[in-house]
C-alpha cells in the first residue's frame, strides 16, 4: 500500500511534568485538563489538522493510561483516517530484550523511525504536547521549504529582560541560527525556541543515528542534536511566530493560561472557529445556572451546576458550585465540588475533588505575604473536610487511605 | 440484548410545530439545550444493547441525516448492521410520492429490510418522543408476558389528544380497549412504543398492505385486539410528545425541574448526540444568568432569566433575555428585549428591538431570520 506523506507529525507527549506535581500524580503532562474543555495536547492536535496534517505519532511513557484513552482512534480530531491519522507510539522491547524507554526526546523519535519510515515522508514536524497555541504549520513548512534549512525552528520574540528564562537562538541577518544558548545569563536575542521543530526527514535521520552512536549524548533536541547539526555547518533556520504562545510546565504558568482564556476575544482566541480546537466531548446535559447564582467573567462547561458564586473561574463539566459557596480566580476540574458555604481562590482543583461545607481553600495575594502566596492545588481525588483551611501555596495528593474509601 | 432490533418512526413534521418544522423533521427538532428529538429514542435503544437501527424517513430529512451521520455517536457505524437510513424508496414508486398515511405504511415501504433484519424482537419507536426508556427492561417485561405485543404506556396525560392512542387495562393486566383519533377517554396512554416479534411484524405487515390499511393503532391495536394479546408496560419516568409549538414550549421548560432532569438525565443510560467541539461558554463581567439551561459555546455578556440556550448563542450587553428558547448559534444584538421567544438556528436580533411572545403562545423566529 503506498503511503506517502509529504510531512507528518511527531508529537513529544511522554513527558511526566513534574512541576506540576499532583496534577500529574496519575496522568501524563499533555493530558492535564485546560482551559474548561480541553486538554493540553488538544492544541497541538488541533493545529495539525488545520494545517493539512493528517498522520500523527503521539510518543507516550509517563503514566499513558489517561491519554491513550483520550486520544482512541482520533476520532474527535478527524484523525482516524484509514492511510495515516494518529499513532500512539509507547516505548517497546526489541529482539533480544534490546529496546529501553525513551533516553530523551531525540531517542524517542530514533527508536520510532521504523514509523516514520513507513511514510516515506520529506518532513518531519517534531512537537512538544505542553504549549498552549494556534499555529499554522504548513506556514512554518513553506518557510523551511523556502529557506532550504535542514531544520527550522519556530521562535517567539519575547521581551528582552525575561529572554533569559527561554533557549535562545542567536540568528544572522537571513535568521539563520548560527548559535543555540540554553537560559543565558546575557542573552545576545530576544528570539525563545518553542519547541516546535521542522526536519528534512534525510536530515533528521542522519542526525539521529550519529546521536544514538555517540555514548556521550543524553538524547535530546535542544542539548544534542541541534547543536551536532550547527557544529556540522548544516542551515538551521528561524521561523518567527507572532500571535498566542504559552508553556504550561508550572503550576503558575498553567493557572495563568487557564485566565488568559477568559479573554475570549484575545489570547489564543477559543471562539474563532476559522482555527476550531478540537476535544473529546464528553456526553453530559447543558449547563444549569441556578436562580441565586452570580457569575462574572468566568468559563462553565456542560454538565455542571453552578448554585453559588463565580468570578474570575475557569469550571470544566461536571463540577458542582452550591448555594453560598464562593469560587474566585480559580480552576475547577471536572467532577469538583464546592459545599454550600465554601470558599475557593486562587486555586486549582483536580477531578473529583471536594471542598466541604464552610472550608475555605486558598487565598488571595493581597492577604498574604508575598512569600507565602501562592496557587493552592488540590490534586485528584481529594477531599477537604468542612470547615477545613488549606492555606495558599499548599499542595494536597489523595492519601491511600483516601484512596481506598 | 442482541435479539431486538430498533425501528424508529422519523418521518413526521407536525404542521402544528409551525416554523420548527419548515425545513426538518419532527425527529430533528432542537431540544433540550444540545440535543435533537431523536437523540433520547435512539439513546434509549443503544444503552440498551441493541445495537442495529433502521430509521424510517419520507421527507425534509436533510437536517436529520446531516445530525445522524453516519452514526458514530451512538455507537452505531457497525460493519455489520448499525444504524441504517431508510428513505421511502420503495413507496414512492407505488404511491407517486404521497405521505406515509401511518405507521404499517411506513413499514410496508421498507418490507425488504424487515425481512432481513437478524434478531427475533423489534421495537417501533416514535420520533417525537422524550423520555430515557429502559428498553432492557421493556424488552424483559415483554418477554416475561408471552403478550403478542408491549406497549408502552404512562399514567398522566403527556399527549396531544388527537394525536394520541388511549388504552384501558382490563382485570387479566391486559390491554382491554384501545381508543385513538378522538377524545381521551381511556386511563393509560400509549408512547407509540410496541415492542413484538419479527414475524408478527411481518405478517402484520403484509395484511395491512394487502387490505390498504396503514395505522398501527387503529388498524392493529385497535381492529385487531381481539386476536392479539396487548401487554401494557407503565413507564413510570418522565415523558413528553413534541406535538405543538406551545408544547415544544412547555415541555422545554419541564426541564427546570430537578425531577425532570434526573429522569431525563443520567450519567449510566447517557443521552447521546452529535458532538461539535465547542469551547465552555463565557459569563462575560456584566452577565447575569438566573436558572438557565445553556450549551457549550455560548458567549454570555447580557441578562438571562429562566431560559434555554443552544450552542453557540451570543448575547450581547444590555440584552434582557426571559422565558425563550434560543437555538444553536442565535445572537442578540445589545439593547434588544426578549420574552417567550423561540428563535430557531442561526437567528440574529439586532440593537434595540424588543420581542414578545406568551407563554401560551410563544413567538416561534424561523430559521436564519433576521429581525
Amino acid at each position: 500500500m503506498h503511503m506517502k506523506k509529504e510531512c507528518i507529525a511527531m508529537l513529544l507527549a511522554g513527558g511526566q511534568g513534574s512541576r506540576l506535581c499532583a496534577l500529574t500524580s496519575k496522568v501524563a503532562k499533555p493530558a492535564v485538563p485546560f482551559g474548561g474543555k480541553y486538554r493540553i495536547i488538544d492544541f497541538p492536535l488541533s493545529n495539525c489538522v488545520n494545517s493539512g496534517i493528517d498522520t500523527v505519532g503521539v510518543l507516550t511513557q509517563y503514566q499513558p493510561l489517561e491519554l491513550s484513552s483520550y486520544i482512541g482512534i482520533g476520532q474527535p480530531w478527524d484523525l482516524d483516517r484509514t492511510l495515516g491519522g494518529v499513532h500512539i507510539l509507547p516505548p517497546y522491547v526489541r529482539e533480544g530484550s534490546k529496546g529501553t524507554w525513551y533516553k530523551g526526546t531525540a531517542n524517542a523519535i530514533y527508536q520510532n523511525m521504523g514509523f516514520i519510515a513507513q511514510f516515506d515522508p520529506d518532513y518531519v514536524l517534531v512537537l512538544s504536547g505542553d504549549h498552549i497555541y494556534k499555529m499554522d504549520y504548513s506556514v512554518l513548512l513553506a518557510h523551511h521549504k523556502r529557506s532550504k534549512a535542514a531544520c527550522t525552528i519556530s521562535v517567539l520574540e519575547v521581551p528582552m529582560e525575561e529572554a533569559s528564562r527561554f533557549g535562545i537562538m542567536n540568528v544572522d541577518k537571513e535568521d539563520f541560527i548560527y548559535e543555540f544558548e540554553e537560559k543565558p545569563k546575557k542573552p545576545k536575542s530576544n528570539l525563545a525556541s518553542m519547541g516546535i521543530y521542522c526536519f528534512t526527514w534525510k536530515k533528521l535521520r542522519q542526525y539521529l543515528i550519529a546521536d544514538e552512536a555517540n555514548p556521550a549524548s543524553s538524547n535530546d533536541f535542544g542539548g544534542d542534536v541541534i547543536p551536532a547539526m550547527l557544529s556540522a555547518g548544516e542551515k538551521i533556520s528561524a521561523y518567527r511566530f507572532s500571535g498566542y504562545w504559552k508553556d504550561v510546565g508550572t503550576i503558575v504558568s498553567l493557572w495563568d493560561a487557564n485566565m488568559d482564556m477568559l479573554s475570549v476575544r484575545s489570547g489564543v482566541r477559543l471562539y474563532d472557529d476559522t482555527w476550531p480546537v478540537y476535544c473529546r466531548t464528553p456526553t453530559m446535559p447543558p449547563q444549569l445556572i441556578g436562580s441565586g447564582a452570580v457569575i462574572s467573567h468566568s468559563l462553565v462547561t456542560c454538565g455542571s451546576e453552578v448554585y453559588g458564586k463565580v468570578e474570575n473561574s475557569v469550571l470544566f463539566h461536571s463540577v458542582r458550585v452550591e448555594p453560598g459557596a464562593e469560587i474566585r480566580y480559580s480552576i475547577l476540574m471536572p467532577g469538583a465540588v464546592v459545599e454550600s458555604g465554601a470558599v475557593v481562590e486562587y486555586a486549582i482543583l483536580a477531578e473529583n475533588t471536594k471542598v466541604g461545607t464552610g472550608a475555605h481553600v486558598g487565598a488571595s495575594p493581597d492577604q498574604t505575604p508575598a512569600e507565602d502566596w501562592g496557587v493552592t492545588v488540590l490534586g485528584s481525588g481529594v477531599a477537604v473536610p468542612g470547615g477545613g483551611t488549606v492555606p495558599p501555596k499548599a499542595m494536597l495528593e489523595q492519601t491511600e487511605k483516601e484512596g481506598i474509601r | 440484548m442482541n435479539n431486538l432490533h430498533g425501528i424508529l418512526f422519523a418521518y413526521h413534521c407536525n404542521p402544528r410545530l409551525r416554523e420548527l418544522t419548515e425545513h426538518r423533521t419532527t425527529s430533528s427538532i432542537p431540544f433540550g439545550g444540545r440535543y435533537r428529538i431523536i437523540d433520547f429514542m435512539l439513546s434509549s435503544y443503544v444503552n440498551a444493547g441493541i445495537t442495529d437501527v433502521g430509521v424510517i424517513l419520507h421527507e425534509s430529512y436533510q437536517s436529520l441525516l446531516d445530525h445522524l451521520g453516519s452514526g458514530k455517536n451512538w455507537d452505531l457505524s457497525r460493519i455489520r448492521g448499525g444504524l441504517k437510513i431508510l428513505p421511502p424508496f420503495a413507496y414512492a414508486k407505488k404511491r407517486d410520492g404521497g405521505k406515509f398515511r401511518g405507521e404499517m405504511e411506513a413499514l410496508a415501504g421498507v418490507y425488504t429490510y424487515l425481512q432481513q433484519i437478524h434478531q427475533d424482537y423489534v421495537i417501533l419507536g416514535t420520533g417525537d418522543l422524550v423520555a430515557n426508556l429502559p428498553v432492557g427492561d421493556i424488552f424483559k417485561a415483554h418477554l416475561d408476558s408471552g403478550a403478542d405485543i408491549t406497549a408502552v404506556c404512562v399514567r398522566p396525560p403527556v399527549g396531544e389528544p388527537e394525536y394520541t392512542t388511549y388504552f384501558s387495562i382490563g382485570p387479566n393486566g391486559l390491554v382491554s380497549d384501545v381508543s385513538c383519533g378522538g377524545g381521551n377517554s381511556l386511563p393509560y396512554e400509549s408512547l407509540d412504543v410496541y415492542i413484538l416479534s419479527k414475524s408478527l411484524l411481518l405478517s402484520l405487515t403484509d395484511y395491512c398492505a394487502s387490505h390498504n390499511l396503514y395505522g398501527f393503532s387503529k388498524d392493529v391495536l385497535q381492529n385487531m385486539g381481539g386476536t392479539l394479546s396487548i401487554s401494557p408496560y407503565i413507564f413510570q419516568g418522565y415523558a413528553a410528545r413534541i406535538q405543538s409549538s406551545a408544547a415544544y414550549y412547555a415541555k422545554s421548560m419541564e426541564l427546570f425541574s430537578p425531577k425532570v432532569r434526573s429522569s431525563l438525565f443520567h450519567a449510566d443510560h447517557p443521552i447521546r448526540t452529535k458532538v461539535r467541539s465547542d469551547p465552555s461558554t463565557y459569563y462575560g463581567p456584566e452577565a447575569k444568568p438566573r436558572n438557565c439551561l445553556a450549551a457549550d459555546g455560548c458567549i454570555i455578556e447580557g441578562e438571562v432569566e429562566n431560559s434555554i440556550l443552544f450552542r453557540g448563542v451570543r448575547i450581547e450587553k444590555d440584552v434582557r433575555v426571559k422565558n425563550c428558547i434560543l437555538l444553536q448559534d442565535t445572537v442578540i444584538r445589545s439593547g434588544a428585549i426578549l420574552n417567550c421567544v423561540i428563535a430557531d438556528k442561526d437567528v440574529v436580533i439586532n440593537q434595540g428591538r424588543m420581542l414578545m411572545g406568551h407563554d401560551s403562545y410563544p413567538l416561534v423566529l424561523a430559521k436564519d431570520s433576521v429581525i
